[in-house]
């Protein structure tokens, strides 16, 4: 047999490298939670098997995220429980879903609450119910430990993730115009959380320019503050400032207190919420139920999941509300309903990799990645030695239109994330192929509401939050901004509106 | 003969590339800064080996005579070179004057051998071909020390032997040489012998190297070494002077048996003999059984929980005999009962309550330990404490980290504590500070158990006197989402190592 000198060559390298690379661990892992499937049926207006019982109740909460799990925090709060919660997964809490391993629990998205200002009466509530907030203290262990973020940028890590080494005075400069002009904006009281309470016609002008356009007339070209605007529209919109409403930008900024005690955290993240609410209304709660119909009829409205035809008097549509023209008769189209695609993964490390020396962190982002970094589910353990533990890694695909990015999500296979992801993190943890042993990927096509330019003060979504009828909304999607706080605001606030229907009737 | 007279400049390259690496690199090792060690090194090597090329001009007669010398004395210096620089770091202070002149010394050697060689064998061939072969070995020769020499040498003989090794191979050189050129040589008998000599010295020191690595360590870390582990949670080093045990953990001093009495009685009978009926004890920490010692001294107590992370610690301070002797077998007591487990999450679910408390852990160094300084974890702790329960916290020094040492006892304090502070002098410490806690008044004991080397009831009040330099600071208290003690500990003990 001939061996020619290019096969030769080839065969030779190869075995070069085979001695030189360090083994590698095999890395398991797949798509997690994927719900492309079911969600693909509904939108091809697939035929579904006519109904097979009927069951009555008086409400019914269509999707188990945070706003219907509000809902029904607040029914039963008010000793309301003749109602039924209806969740598409198998998995109640939406983007506030956890996993666990034998290391820990971690979340799948949604990770923190921000400390509530004193406008977030719902959640101080539901904190106060929860244990979190007692006699006007946050509870210690829930308070994100020290230290919390830190950025890696030329080489080196420092703390917090507004960047703050090699900065010119350019630099400096434009960093405190942005800080004094939101500072004046956090002032006027328009920007509040929730959204609604602060919200007037004012500062109208901020919703009609992109975040970045407004940024440029602000005199605000600096690169460094520029990656940090993008972030922050990343990593709480999904989208990059150019997509990202000016309002919605500024509301960012301005709508918290600059907090010093840190953000409220657990190792599943909102996980751990979800979690204490499902101990208080899980027995309202079945899963595995996919709406594919809603009808208003002549006594009340019908909801049609699986074989079942839940025939009730008010239902809250807590799911997300892109969804409504697809499942509700003759609901017309809606325009102002732009979603950001997502990507989470979790990572199993079976020791912690070379961090060039800092201590682990609670977040950690690298500047220049078009990812949004990793949070380490260990970080709130009480423990003192962790040689274990699990990252979860974050990617809002905001680069392309979010139609591109969804086709995204669906073309390419586990394994090209896997190598993404990876390739990411080899940028500062150069042995982390020798620490992860898992990798589950769980992607969503639809993650967010994107506040894009125009939507914080559509007309589309001031109709929807009157909340008028039958048929309630309650998305954290009215709001345009994807928020713990709003979620929980639009259940809290449907599930009150039902309630006194109910008692009115009666 | 042309192939081996061109293996013999292989293996001579080899030489003088490993005695160059064994110098960077042991360089590197004892005194850090490697990048810098392994540039100059490099450096006045190859300007050595210049001088060494500059001076064969002036060897003129007996060029094969001389090159076997030369072998010999390379295969000595190289050969001896790593035990000798590791003598020299161990008992001078002139490492770095013997680091050069070891450097220049081979250099000039090594720098004299090609030139030798390539006039050795002119006339065997042309010019331009003693040139080609003889600097194409030479480089062969450089790449496979280069290669061998971090793969296999370091890992499977480590440096010394290494050098040793190649000193060998030098010495073999030699005697080959008289072999190959015998015709050209006078004196082969002397030559020979000596060549034996120098082969049987390196031989010798091969066998022999083990005890020449460990004199030279035991002298670099001052004390024997008696112990040394890496457990799953910490570096434990166990060292011996005369009567003199010391524990080090992650190379922080834990104790000296010398005056460890005087803080582990200030440690426990402060707080302990001021319990009027205690039962029960909790030990969070405190691995070596020293504390439990001072524990057992109580007869009417009926159990002590010690809680430490690391059970190859219990186990070392349950069976080795030196320090059962110290702790006079406190782990083997029956009242005795070790849990190996995380402090924070066994307090959190643990349900016991206890008379005494004594939290013993190592300074707050890092984000995990200052976990353990927190309002959250004395928060947890105090709800073990018994209606008569106190409880006493190690809180480093208020003399070296006086804001840490007040910001723990503000910890505790806002965990809903009474606090007293106190403090002792340590002389392997310096002076060193506790504070007590509880949910009523402290009352200082007025009887101590018998034996005590240290605390007695007459000195107890002064060690609550806290003088000016040591006096309370306002400090905050550190909280899992602060931590400021961690922060506030790197400075203080920053600002005192310079």
């Amino acid at each position: 047999m001939k061996v020619g000198r290019r096969k030769f060559l080839r065969a030779g390298s190869a075995a070069f490298l085979g001695l030189s690379l360090k083994t590698d661990r095999p890395i398991a892992g797949s798509f997690v939670n994927d719900s492309f499937q079911m969600g693909h049926l509904i939108r091809d207006r697939s035929t579904f098997p006519p109904p097979k019982r009927i069951e009555k109740f008086p409400v019914v909460i269509v999707g188990g995220g945070i706003a219907g799990l509000s809902a029904a925090w607040r029914l039963r709060k008010r000793g309301f429980t003749d109602f039924v919660l209806l969740e598409m997964n198998p998995q109640a809490g939406g983007n506030a879903r956890w996993g666990e391993n034998e290391i820990t629990a971690y979340p799948w998205a949604a990770h923190y609450v921000p400390v509530p200002g004193p406008k977030a009466e719902y959640v101080r509530e539901l904190f106060e119910d929860l244990g979190v907030l007692k006699n006007g203290q946050w509870e210690e262990r829930n308070l994100c430990f020290a230290p919390q973020e830190r950025l890696f940028l030329y080489g080196r890590w420092q703390d917090g993730l507004e960047p703050a080494i090699g900065l010119t005075q350019n630099d400096r400069d434009q960093f405190q115009h942005l800080e004094d002009l939101f500072a004046k904006f956090r002032s006027s009281g328009e920007f509040t959380i929730p959204l609604e309470l602060g919200r007037s016609s004012r500062f109208q002008d901020l919703d009609r320019v992109s975040f970045s356009d407004w940024l440029q007339q602000q005199g605000c070209d600096s690169r460094l503050l520029n990656w940090y605007m993008n972030y922050a529209c990343r990593d709480d919109y999904g989208a990059l400032a150019k997509d990202t409403s000016a309002w919605a930008g500024v509301h960012y900024f301005s709508s918290r207190e600059a907090e010093e005690k840190g953000p409220l955290t657990w190792p599943e993240g909102n996980g751990w919420i979800t979690r204490r609410l499902l101990e208080r209304v899980g027995e309202n709660v079945r899963t595995n139920q996919m709406v594919h119909r809603i009808a208003e009829t002549k006594r009340g409205v019908s909801v049609f999941a699986g074989d079942t035809e839940f025939q009730s008097e008010f239902v809250i549509f807590a799911a997300p509300t892109f969804l409504a023209p697809y499942l509700i008769e003759g609901f017309p189209r809606l325009h102002d309903f732009v979603y950001s695609p997502w990507l989470t993964a979790n990572l199993t490390l079976e020791r912690l990799p070379d961090s060039r020396g800092a201590e682990p962190t609670w977040d950690t982002v690298f500047l220049d990645s078009p990812t949004l970094g990793y949070v380490d589910a260990t970080h709130q353990s009480l423990r003192t030695h962790i040689d274990r533990t699990v990252w979860t890694f974050y990617w809002a695909l905001a680069e392309g239109s979010p139609a591109q990015d969804r086709q995204l999500l669906l073309d390419k296979d586990w394994n090209y994330w896997k190598e993404a992801i990876l390739r990411d993190l080899e940028r500062v943890h150069s042995d982390i192929r020798q620490c992860v042993s898992r990798l589950d990927v769980m992607r969503m096509g639809h993650a967010m509401i994107r506040p894009s330019v125009g939507s914080v003060f559509s007309e589309e979504r001031r109709r929807l939050i009157r909340r008028d009828g039958r048929l309630l909304f309650a998305n954290s999607d009215l709001s345009g901004i994807s928020i713990f706080e709003e979620a929980q605001y639009h259940g809290v606030l449907a599930a009150q509106t039902v309630l006194s229907h109910l008692h009115g009737h009666r | 003969m042309g192939i081996l007279l061109f293996i013999s400049v292989l293996l001579v390259a080899a030489c003088g590339l490993i005695y160059e690496l064994v110098a960077g690199t042991l360089a590197s090792y004892l005194v850090g800064d490697s990048v810098f060690q392994f540039s100059t090194i490099i450096g006045t090597y190859l300007f050595a080996m210049g001088i060494g090329s500059a001076l064969s001009r002036y060897l003129n007669r007996g060029l094969v005579y001389r090159f076997v010398w030369i072998e010999l004395l390379l295969g000595v210096i190289g050969g001896f070179s790593s035990a000798l620089l590791m003598m020299a770091f161990a008992f001078t202070q002139g490492f770095e004057l013997i680091l050069y002149g070891l450097v220049i010394v081979m250099g000039v050697l090594v720098g004299l051998e090609i030139p030798l060689l390539m006039r050795i064998v002119r006339d065997r061939y042309e010019f331009r071909d003693v040139i080609a072969h003889v600097l194409t070995f030479d480089y062969l020769g450089a790449l496979g020390a280069s290669l061998l020499f971090p793969i296999l040498l370091v890992p499977r003989l480590g440096l010394v032997r290494s050098a040793m090794l190649f000193g060998l191979v030098n010495a073999g050189v030699a005697l080959w040489t008289t072999y190959l050129f015998s015709a050209q040589l006078s004196g082969k008998r002397v030559l020979r012998i000596a060549c034996l000599v120098v082969l049987c010295a390196l031989g010798i020191g091969m066998a022999d190297a083990r005890r020449i690595t460990a004199t030279a360590e035991d002298n670099i870390y001052a004390d024997d070494i008696i112990f040394a582990r890496d457990t799953r949670y910490q570096h434990l080093v166990l060292t011996r002077f005369k009567d003199d045990l010391r524990l080090f953990l992650n190379s922080h001093l834990q104790f000296s048996s010398r005056d460890e009495y005087r803080y582990h009685e200030a440690l426990i009978h402060p707080g302990l003999a001021a319990v009027p009926v205690p039962h029960r004890v909790l030990v969070l920490g405190g691995g070596d059984g020293l504390a439990v010692r001072e524990i057992l001294k109580y007869p009417q107590i009926e159990g002590i929980t010690l809680v430490d992370l690391d059970p190859e610690m219990t186990k070392l301070f349950s069976t080795h005999p030196m320090l059962t002797k110290l702790n006079d077998k406190s782990f083997l007591s029956p009242r005795v009962h070790v849990v190996n487990a995380d402090a924070f999450p066994w307090v959190d679910s643990n349900t016991d309550s206890f008379d005494f408390i004594v939290i013993d852990f190592p300074d707050p160094t890092n984000y995990s330990l200052g976990k353990l300084y927190t309002t959250a974890f004395y928060r947890a702790a105090a709800r073990h404490l018994s209606a008569q329960g106190l409880m006493v916290v190690q809180s480093t020094s208020p003399m070296f980290a006086r804001d840490s040492f007040w910001c723990i006892a503000q910890t505790l304090k806002q965990s809903g504590l009474q606090t007293y502070p106190y403090h002792v002098y340590v002389p392997s410490f310096g002076e060193w500070g506790f504070v007590l806690a509880s949910t009523h008044e402290y009352i200082p004991p007025t009887s101590l158990p018998s034996g005590l080397r240290f605390i007695n009831v007459e000195g107890l009040p002064a060690l609550f006197q806290f003088p000016p330099d040591m006096a309370p600071l306002p400090m905050p208290p550190n909280q899992l989402n602060s931590q400021v003690l961690v922060r506030t500990y790197e400075i203080d003990w920053k600002d005192i190592s310079h």
